[in-house]
């Protein structure tokens, strides 16, 4: 099962994803800056989080997604956006490609505001440390 | 006073960004004939440049992309009857409420019982050689090339500074198509949120810290950088240089209060690092040295949207409270529901440092 | 020459076109203030009003004297406070108590 996955790592005033979240599975407490922490036994691996966090820090991860492969789910800002089956890198915080990854689903829905949420599988080890892709920067290609 | 048609109003608003717009939406619901002025032929500021995001909480619309929250507030105003004044250049203010301003071809004057001053802040300059080549520009240019004007200034960027703004105007470039070589640093860590940084490093973006500009230079504009590294004292290390070929080099070395109406209209300034540099002297109601002069939004310390935005309603209510327009019961908690917003933004290792300035800056007001 | 900018020139005033030399050497011959320095090189008199280069004058001044750039910011703030056309400034009514002796000059 897809279940969320935090990375939110500094101490910032901000709090869309508690608020966003439809079961009430992640939660900020006391002081508005402090980190949320998300509870992976109430997410049901909607995703809403993954596309309102605004500063990205909100992925969904699923461990057993095919035999020795896992699945992300996270956000993406750019034109164009990849397609299904289309071979991507993928890549960590610092921006280090971490392995090839497949893109397995693309999810554009009108709530989340512009904020595409892309889902690749990657090799199992790699599921906690995928935070993105390379951009799909070829223009003319992707059109 | 000559005959050429000054206007008289409850509460005149200079600059109609986020903390102008909060101004203007409290002192108009309070019921004061409110006159909001921007030198912008549309009001908003810095908001409709801002395709991000937002932090914060459900009050300061946190999750909205900024230029939709400007929406949200120019609708807010109009409900509330403010009147806007677009395309008025403000270029005096003096102690007895006067405004004067210019539309190019006319002179434009105001008069006000109070005066809520909110005009923004200017981004800092850097000097070296070729700053002046075609192709320097600042980050806030570069947002207004991408975002508003939809116009791509260079192919290749270099960035200078991380802070949160270089770091968004980066990202922005890059949804934009440009191709940003590298944001270079002069500090040991990058300054913005690591959030921020994160999404450019993502894609593939170096953060260069502890490196910073020697030059540009080329035949008609740039065509080629040359970086250093800085030791602990800023002071670029001989040999360390490298050059890197870019057209366009975006400046985001940091911004400070626009001070000059408060300046001439006789407020007593102060001086703050961690709020950006010198601004005008304020207690925790928004007033000036003068108290018919409110402030509020980068003016009165640089911070952000959300904050100024909450400044600028408790600008609006004080303003509306001075003209009895609201009653001190009223007044005191809508103040003490906003400060306590206000201290929200401000915690957290971030926030905090300007919390403290803030404070700095309140007692001196005493 | 092959490039504009071979010379090592830093402009600090960008309005006025003022190297960083022609700054030092006002502050060398004794301008230790913004305003000193405004008034015997013509920074800050362009048409940013020197929005742009009195923060780098001040921290020239303050590695100059050693001393923390408050002690030179912010300069004088006078009206008008961006370019207006004359006949806007003759237009304007202008009342008597302004109490700001710099906007009489």
């Amino acid at each position: 099962m897809r279940k969320i996955f935090i990375d939110c790592p500094e101490q910032i005033p901000c709090n869309p994803c508690v608020h966003i979240c439809p079961v009430g599975a992640i939660t900020i407490e006391g002081s508005i800056t402090n980190l949320p922490k998300g509870n992976k036994e109430l997410c049901t691996g909607c995703g809403l989080c993954v596309a309102a966090c605004p500063g990205q820090a909100c992925f969904l991860v699923d461990t057993e997604f095919k035999e020795g492969f896992a699945s992300v789910d996270f956000p993406y800002e750019f034109l164009p956006l990849p397609t299904v089956g289309m071979t991507v890198k993928a890549r960590d915080n610092e921006g280090q490609t971490l392995t090839d990854g497949t893109v397995e689903a693309v999810i554009q829905r009108e709530s989340s505001h512009q904020t595409a949420i892309i889902r690749i599988s990657v090799p199992t080890k790699y599921a906690y440390l995928v935070r993105g892709i390379k951009p799909i920067t070829d223009f003319v290609k992707a059109l | 006073m000559s005959d050429s048609g000054e206007k008289s109003y409850d509460v005149i608003i200079v600059g109609a960004g986020p903390a102008g717009l909060g101004a203007a939406i409290e002192s108009g619901k309070a019921g004061a004939r409110t006159l909001l002025l921007d030198e912008n032929q549309k009001p908003g500021g810095q908001l409709f440049k801002q395709i991000h995001k937002f932090f914060g909480s459900k009050e300061h619309f946190a999750g909205m992309r900024g230029f939709l929250i400007g929406e949200k507030l120019l609708e807010e105003a109009v409900k509330h009857n403010v009147e806007f004044r677009l395309g008025a250049r403000v270029w005096g203010l003096y102690p007895d409420g006067c405004v004067t301003a210019t539309d190019e071809e006319n002179s434009l004057n105001f008069k006000g019982k109070k005066i809520i001053l909110a005009t923004g802040a200017s981004e800092n300059a850097l000097s070296f050689p070729g700053c002046t080549l075609p192709g320097v520009i600042t980050a806030g240019a570069a947002q207004t090339f991408v975002n508003v004007q939809h116009v791509l200034p260079g192919k290749d960027f270099v960035v200078v500074g991380s802070g949160n703004v270089g770091l968004i105007v980066t990202y922005q470039l890059l949804q934009a198509g440009a191709n940003v070589i590298k944001i270079i640093e002069a500090a040991p860590k990058i300054s913005g949120y690591g959030v921020h940084a994160a999404k450019i490093r993502r894609a593939g973006i170096q953060i260069l810290t502890g490196h910073t500009i020697i030059s540009a230079s080329g035949r008609d504009q740039v065509e080629r950088v040359i970086i250093a590294k800085v030791d602990e004292n800023f002071n670029p290390i001989e040999g360390t240089q490298q050059t890197i070929l870019c057209d366009t080099v975006a400046l985001a070395v940091g911004l400070s209060p626009r001070i000059e109406l408060a300046g001439a209209g006789g407020c007593e300034m102060t001086y703050s690092k961690t709020l950006g540099g010198v601004l005008p002297v304020h207690d925790d109601n928004m007033e000036t040295s003068f108290e018919h002069i409110l402030i509020a939004g980068d003016l009165s310390g640089i911070e952000e949207a959300s904050t100024a935005l909450d400044e600028g309603r408790l600008a609006g209510c004080r303003a509306a409270y001075r003209l009895g327009l609201m009653t001190l019961e009223d007044y005191t908690s809508k103040k003490v529901m906003i400060l306590n917003r206000l201290a929200e933004l401000r915690c957290g290792p971030f926030g905090n440092k300007r919390m403290l300035a803030k404070e700095e800056i309140w007692k001196k007001a005493v | 020459m092959e490039e504009s900018c071979l010379n090592k020139e830093k402009i600090v005033c960008r309005c006025e076109e003022i190297t960083e030399e022609e700054i030092m050497a006002a502050i060398r011959g004794g301008a230790d203030t913004l305003d000193a320095v405004k008034k015997s090189t013509r920074s800050c008199m362009g048409f940013c009003q020197g929005r742009t280069c009195k923060r780098l004058i001040a921290s020239m001044l303050s590695s100059y004297f050693k001393r923390p750039i408050e002690d030179f910011l912010p300069g004088s703030l006078r009206l008008p406070i961006t370019p207006i056309r004359l006949s806007i400034l003759a237009d304007t009514a202008i009342s008597s108590d302004f109490g700001n002796e710099d906007a009489h000059a």
